[in-house]
């Protein structure tokens, strides 16, 4: 092999190859990812409704850069207040993910749960007003409409109602067995 | 149009390379001044999601991507002992490829982005890419072809794999995302793109040039043959199977986590392979370190390597993960093998490759040591702070402490990374500076030379 690059290639070829059978095509045929759960279905949003076009403009104003919406089983993340713990049918209708990797700023899966719609609209125009301290740049560059989009989105992002419950009860019985 | 001169792909590659390095650097430290002031150039096309992309996207894909190539345009046809196998088309490639980057930068700008980390462009700009890429890959392979010299030296092996490796790995990572299923799988698929665009690319052509300078650099033949191979078939085998520990401690099946997670931890053995190999063969040279500025920014490179690279399967670990993920630590992390080990290599290439193609020593050796400390002293002022912040944070988030206090503990910090970073940056005028003027330099030389020849006749 020393004398033959096309040797090389080959079999470099193959080993990737195999990196991308396990890491992308196997992952296809996992149900568990790739079938939407109930709360991910409230993120199936009608084309051109505000939720979608709300999401394009997350999108283009580079949210994902700085929120993540990826909440783990961690202590990191539950004495964070996330919210429920992600599962993979959660995002079965995300197209882009926007998981993300860096929290410059809060978590926002389920941001939909802690604020009303006032609050989203006056961070989003003056996030000083509503979080002294922050670092999150003022969106007021952004028009009416664009902005109203923008918190339909945020608003939408909430688990269902069952799933609430369930993450509550869990809350609760680690709580009294912190007690115990 | 297209110049077939000697050595004028590896020379024009380079000094694109360097102007991007300037304007994908001063991304950078608009991104970090941001967090210090939000407001700072607040607007529609420069809001900081916008900004953070484009320095991402251009520190990899236009200074070091070209950097690599100019190296390679040098070190392939003389590792196979023949010409390049086309100059003009070297320099097409270049100027399509610039104008490639250009596009992706203003998509940017506008809020276009594919949101895929280490693949941000959108799939307009993205397609022509592939296009430049494969015509530089061509090239190159063509050169291969009509070598001299029957062994292929280690170096050789890595970027022949990486050539191959980058085209094939950015087709999985852009594939059209209406085509596959989305959510999660789609996350999959970016992520192998983001991180093979570190492993298959940014490591391996690093790892070749380091193979390439060492030997060139203390006058002493490679260390071991048989562990080269070793480590550069440990890097093929296990560092593709890396991305899905993206999603570790989420919501990916535990068998997927273990697919990404076993691998990534293994790839301790081609790092001690390649490092073992790297300082066997410095054996008896550590001194000229203390003289030689390129030999001293490939032996910085190395050892920032192997913090890159203890850090990596570290972080691996899922209880390691759940304390560092998502916070500065990994912002700290991800400038190590980019910046602290593969730029300075590419310095190092620069500063060895240039002189010989241009007929003439670097302008100036001082600016050469001003690089270096300010790159050095910088990027660890930069690095430490990141990566303090990121355990200070992670552990306050474990302890619950609200989220906003967390952003204003993080103040010091984010001013240290700016300092720092400010340093890094200043640094690389140093390096524009002189490249410009040993160029010029060798230019007026030339045509006194000829002048004087001339006059003698």
């Amino acid at each position: 092999m020393e004398r033959k690059p096309s040797a090389v290639l080959i079999v470099a070829l193959i080993l990737w190859t195999f990196g991308v059978a396990g890491t992308v095509i196997l992952p296809l045929f996992d149900q568990e990812i790739n079938s939407a759960t109930a709360s991910g279905e409230l993120r199936n949003y009608p084309e051109d409704s505000a939720e979608a076009r709300g999401r394009e403009i997350y999108i283009q104003n580079g949210c994902q850069t700085c929120h993540t919406q990826f909440v783990r089983a961690l202590p990191a993340d539950t004495n964070q207040n996330l919210g429920p713990v992600t599962k993979g049918g959660d995002y079965k209708y995300d197209l882009p993910h926007l998981l993300g990797s860096n929290r410059t700023g809060p978590d926002l899966m389920w941001v939909g749960l802690k604020y009303n719609e006032d609050w989203q609209r006056q961070h989003l125009i003056d996030p000083q007003s509503t979080s002294p301290g922050t670092i999150m740049p003022s969106f007021d560059y952004l028009s009416n409409q664009e902005l109203d989009d923008l918190v339909a989105y945020l608003m939408s992002l909430k688990p269902t109602e069952e799933r609430l419950e369930e993450y509550k009860k869990e809350r609760e019985e680690a709580k009294s067995m912190d007690h115990n | 149009m297209f110049t077939d001169e000697k050595w004028s792909s590896s020379k024009n590659w380079f000094i694109a390379a360097v102007f991007w390095i300037i304007i994908g650097m001063t991304m950078g430290l608009l991104t970090a001044t941001k967090q210090i002031w939000p407001e700072l150039l607040n607007n529609r096309w420069t809001t900081y999601g916008h900004v953070r992309s484009a320095h991402v996207m251009l520190v990899i894909y236009a200074w070091l991507s070209m950097a690599y190539v100019g190296s390679m345009f040098y070190m392939i046809p003389k590792l196979a002992k023949t010409k390049v196998y086309s100059e003009k088309l070297g320099n097409f490639a270049l100027v399509f490829y610039n104008v490639v980057i250009l596009e992706g930068f203003f998509a940017l700008l506008f809020g276009q982005t594919e949101v895929i980390e280490y693949g941000e462009f959108p799939l307009w700009v993205d397609v022509q890419l592939l296009v430049a890429i494969g015509l530089v890959a061509y090239n190159l392979f063509k050169t291969v072809g009509r070598r001299q010299e029957k062994m292929l030296y280690v170096s050789l092996w890595y970027f022949l794999g990486s050539l191959l490796w980058l085209p094939l790995t950015w087709i999985v990572g852009n594939f059209p995302a209406q085509w596959i299923p989305s959510g999660v799988q789609q996350g999959l698929m970016g992520w192998f793109l983001g991180h093979n665009a570190i492993g298959l690319w940014m490591t391996t052509v690093g790892v070749g040039q380091i193979y390439y300078l060492l030997p060139k650099l203390t006058g002493r033949p490679l260390y071991s043959h048989q562990l080269s191979m070793i480590g550069f078939w440990a890097i093929a085998t296990f560092y593709v199977w890396n991305g899905p520990h993206h999603l570790m401690n989420g919501p990916i099946p535990g068998w997927i986590s273990k697919a990404g997670v076993i691998p990534s931890i293994v790839l301790l053995i081609p790092v001690w392979a390649v490092l073992a190999n790297f300082w066997g063969t410095m054996k008896g040279s550590w001194s000229q370190t203390r003289t030689s500025v390129p030999l001293r920014f490939t032996v910085a490179g190395t050892i920032f390597y192997l913090f890159a690279c203890l850090q990596g399967p570290l972080q691996a670990l899922p209880s390691v993960s759940s304390v560092i993920k998502f916070t500065h630590w990994t912002v700290g992390h991800a400038h190590m093998g980019p910046f602290g080990a593969f730029s300075f290599t590419s310095f190092a290439a620069i500063y060895y490759i240039l002189p010989k193609i241009v007929g003439r020593e670097m302008f100036s050796k001082r600016a050469m040591e001003a690089h270096f400390w300010f790159s050095t002293v910088g990027f660890l002022v930069f690095a430490f702070s990141l990566w303090i912040a990121g355990v200070v944070q992670g552990f306050a988030w474990i302890e619950g402490v609200p989220f906003l206090q967390t952003v204003l503990m993080m103040e010091p910090y984010v001013q240290g990374r700016a300092i720092g970073g400010t340093m890094m940056y200043v640094a690389q005028f140093f390096l524009a500076w002189n490249m410009y003027k040993t160029i010029k330099l060798a230019k007026l030389e030339k045509k006194q030379q000829a002048q004087q020849q001339a006059a003698s006749a």
